[in-house]
């Protein structure tokens, strides 16, 4: 009896043990595979192979049966998930439905999952943008939340090292407030857009707008074709999976570069119920999973415990692993775990029209989306009512506009014969909320999903900083909108919930001080030095930054700690 | 010259008619049913004939494929049976009906036996009435009490079938090969293109 027990317990046991294999998880599994250790990467999901798994991807339009529609028993069945804009016809079977997964909103929470290997890296918007100490200092210089533990000068190497991996197209604008990165070439602005860039850089100082940096292989280095991957083909089709591997995923990238080593076992269908903390040894010594199809609980064995579940799961986890020990979820002496929790607001647009450059349009199509306006507001100092202040996206474009009146060959022709349109432009609001205690998740006490953990309940809502910053965007975007001369131009406030933005952070922060953080500044839990936390639970502040690339950056420097300290015996 | 070529495609139409005729008893299905599945829409025969005409006459043959040839009514059909909430179907099923009966009380025979100029001429109606709804609605917009015109199930029918058809039509593979050629991968990206060459790669712009 014992000696069987012991060879599961060897068969089960691994240098390190990864949940999740998405973006930050994929590049935790990358690095230690490489370093030459063995790794269990545990995914709740099935397995999606990059290309064998793309169902759609080569999918025209008229293939659909519904067009790229949703049908409306299904749109009726998951009110939450079908206001994602990836919830079409092409992409909804790589998101969560709302009922394979409940959860609890005391408060209106959007919680988007994508529960597969590459996890939402398959479907995210692809924005790379690095903080600046503007952004690292903001805690401390304007008073909230805590300090976060790093600088930029601490990640600053290690944004380049995931930069080059993964391949970011960008300039070298030489912006203070957005640092430049080891970039592929820019995806280039269109006229109009780049009319207005100058016209700002003129008109506004210190305010930019550049070409929107992104993960796509504008032009690929020998490091992306070794990965398998060729040139972005501006398919901006993205959400379907890729079959160029054009834009970054965990799964035309990190996955197989790791899988290559040999020393990756990738087990999907596999719920992380707990990580285990023995008391009587006094350390994590691995995890508790239900397998999703079998239902069977196993245990897995590890020196090393990254969770990487993305930030909602990484709290529910945390919050449900309870011993003699912790008695309120691993690693929380301070409390704080589940709170702080904060989020992108993106409530607000601003657009209007332009009659200029009516001889000019563009080809092809853009899959950097256009222009980007970083942080302006309460950047150098404390200038408005409110705290922090918002980045934005800009885009100008022409579409095509038929005559659909009346019936017969005269509507049949018209159909033929589109007109362009002329150029119209677009913002959307990209901005910091701040962390606070009275926003968080807790653990439902009677209530627990499928596979008998308790549901995740939020407690997430904006406040009165939040109001006041949409309104300064759509003052500030309608002022510069109509000062360049754009006309007709409006703005709206979609009054979304949080979680749509699908941008949520914290819960387990890093911090100097263990009395109030979860994490110190490697990412490594301040109570359990065998666990760490490098998807966007670890966040002490969000930022206006779309956050993939400071998750993949901060999980490279994790990894290369953990195995120092692995190393020098320090982690056992 | 409008007119001299409606009139040539209702002739045109007119065979097509003669044609599909002959070719009806072919058809292997139950009688008096739909020729596709439906789970939501109980449509029979006659009433999938009619929005087949009706469609026609959104989309005619020309010197190019109209709405039958491209199976139009049955895109129209399959959308109103997922893609619809039971209000807009029982408007869609009861607004057919009545629009059916309309052309036959005007026209004393079927829509179905009606030339293209005739049919044309009743959807352009309803065409009308709809714009002039819009109007109204635009027009009373914050006024207490003005907001909700009487809703009209003939106009339910006749926008989604409208509507449907045109997106079946743009999103057909003959339409998106053939017409406004869709590129599965473009492969490049020009941010600064003139609008000559634009026009021109177009060829229908």
């Amino acid at each position: 009896m014992v000696s069987i027990n012991g060879a599961v317990t060897k068969q089960n046991t691994y240098d390190v043990i990864i949940i999740g294999s998405g973006m930050s998880g994929s590049w935790a599994a990358k690095e230690f595979t490489e370093k030459g250790l063995n790794t269990l990467m545990l995914e709740r999901g099935r397995d999606v192979k990059h290309n064998v798994d793309y169902p759609t991807t080569n999918m025209y339009p008229y293939e659909f049966a519904h067009r790229g529609q949703v049908p409306y028993d299904i749109q009726q069945a998951n009110p939450i998930i079908n206001r994602c804009y990836i919830f079409k016809e092409d992409a909804m079977h790589f998101t969560v439905k709302d009922a394979e997964h409940p959860y609890v909103q005391d408060k209106p929470f959007d919680w988007i999952r994508g529960y597969q290997v590459g996890g939402k890296s398959l479907l995210w918007a692809r924005q790379t943008q690095r903080w600046s100490d503007y952004d690292y200092e903001g805690p401390a210089r304007d008073g909230f939340a805590v300090d976060g533990p790093i600088r930029y000068k601490d990640i600053a190497p290690w944004y380049s090292y995931v930069e080059k991996f993964a391949g970011i197209s960008g300039n070298r604008d030489g912006l203070d407030n957005l640092p430049d990165g080891d970039f592929l070439p820019a995806f280039p602005l269109n006229d109009v857009e780049d009319y207005f860039s100058k016209f700002v850089s003129k008109n506004y100082n210190g305010r930019n707008v550049i070409s929107a940096r992104c993960a796509h292989l504008s032009k690929p280095n020998a490091i992306h074709l070794a990965q398998g991957r060729a040139q972005c083909q501006e398919r901006i089709l993205c959400q379907r999976g890729c079959p160029f591997g054009g834009y970054f995923s965990a799964n035309s990238s990190t996955i197989p570069w790791a899988l290559k080593t040999g020393k990756l076992t990738l087990r999907p269908h596999s719920v992380v119920q707990e990580v285990i903390f023995d008391d009587q040894k006094g350390k994590v010594t691995g995890v508790r999973i239900m397998d999703t199809e079998t239902k069977q609980v196993s245990e897995y064995f590890a020196k090393v415990i990254f969770v990487n579940a993305a930030a909602v799961n990484t709290n529910l986890i945390l919050l449900n692993s309870k011993s003699k020990r912790f008695p309120n979820g691993l690693g929380n002496d301070s409390g704080v775990l589940g709170k702080y929790f904060a989020f992108h607001n993106y409530r607000a647009h601003v657009w209007g029209e332009y009659d200029g450059f009516p001889e000019m349009t563009t080809d092809g199509r853009n899959p950097a989306g256009g222009g980007y306006i970083p942080r302006f507001r309460n950047l150098k100092k404390q200038e408005t009512n409110f705290l922090r202040g918002y980045a934005a996206g800009f885009s100008a474009y022409r579409h095509l506009e038929t005559d659909q009146t009346g019936v017969g060959a005269n509507l049949k022709h018209n159909l033929s014969h589109p007109k362009l349109s002329g150029w119209k432009v677009g913002s959307h609001m990209m901005g910091e909320t701040i962390p606070k205690e009275s926003n968080f998740v807790s653990l439902d006490e009677t209530k627990k999903d499928a596979w008998g953990i308790p549901q995740l309940k939020f407690n997430v809502s904006y406040d009165d900083n939040d109001e006041k910053m949409v309104k300064d965007y759509q003052e500030q975007l309608t002022e510069m909108f109509t000062n360049a001369g754009f006309k007709n131009v409006q703005s709206n406030d979609s009054k979304q919930a949080p979680g749509l933005d699908i941008h949520e952070m914290g819960g387990a922060r890093m911090g100097v001080d263990p009395k109030t953080s979860i994490l110190n500044k490697w990412n490594q839990m301040h109570a359990c030095r065998n666990v760490f936390v490098t998807d966007g639970a670890c966040m002490t502040s969000t930022s206006t930054q779309n956050p993939s690339l400071t998750y993949m950056a901060l999980t490279a420097r994790a990894v290369d700690y953990a195995v120092r300290e692995m190393k020098k015996g320090n982690i056992a | 010259m409008l007119e001299t070529i409606n009139r040539r495609t209702a002739l045109r139409n007119l065979g097509l008619v003669i044609g599909g005729a002959i070719l009806l008893p072919a058809c292997d299905k139950p009688p008096g049913k739909a020729s596709i599945a439906l789970k939501n829409i109980n449509v029979n025969a006659d009433q999938e004939q009619f929005l087949a005409f009706v469609s026609e006459t959104i989309i005619p043959k020309t010197d190019t494929p109209g709405a039958k040839d491209l199976g139009l009514h049955l895109f129209v059909l399959k959308m109103v049976d997922d893609c619809f909430s039971k209000k807009d179907q029982d408007a869609f099923m009861a607004g057919l009906d009545k629009v059916s009966k309309d052309a036959e009380k005007r026209f004393n025979k079927p829509f179905i036996r009606c030339i293209q100029a005739q049919r044309e001429s009743l959807l352009a109606e309803l065409d009308q009435k709809h714009i002039a709804k819009k109007n109204a609605q635009k027009a009373n917009k914050g006024k207490v009490g003005q907001n909700s015109l009487p809703f009209d199930d003939r106009l339910a029918f006749y926008n989604i079938a409208k509507g449907e058809t045109i997106f079946g039509y743009t999103y057909s593979k003959y339409f998106m090969t053939k017409q406004i050629v869709y590129e599965l991968v473009p492969g490049r990206y020009n941010p600064h293109y003139p609008v000559t060459k634009f026009k021109e790669a177009l060829k229908y712009g």
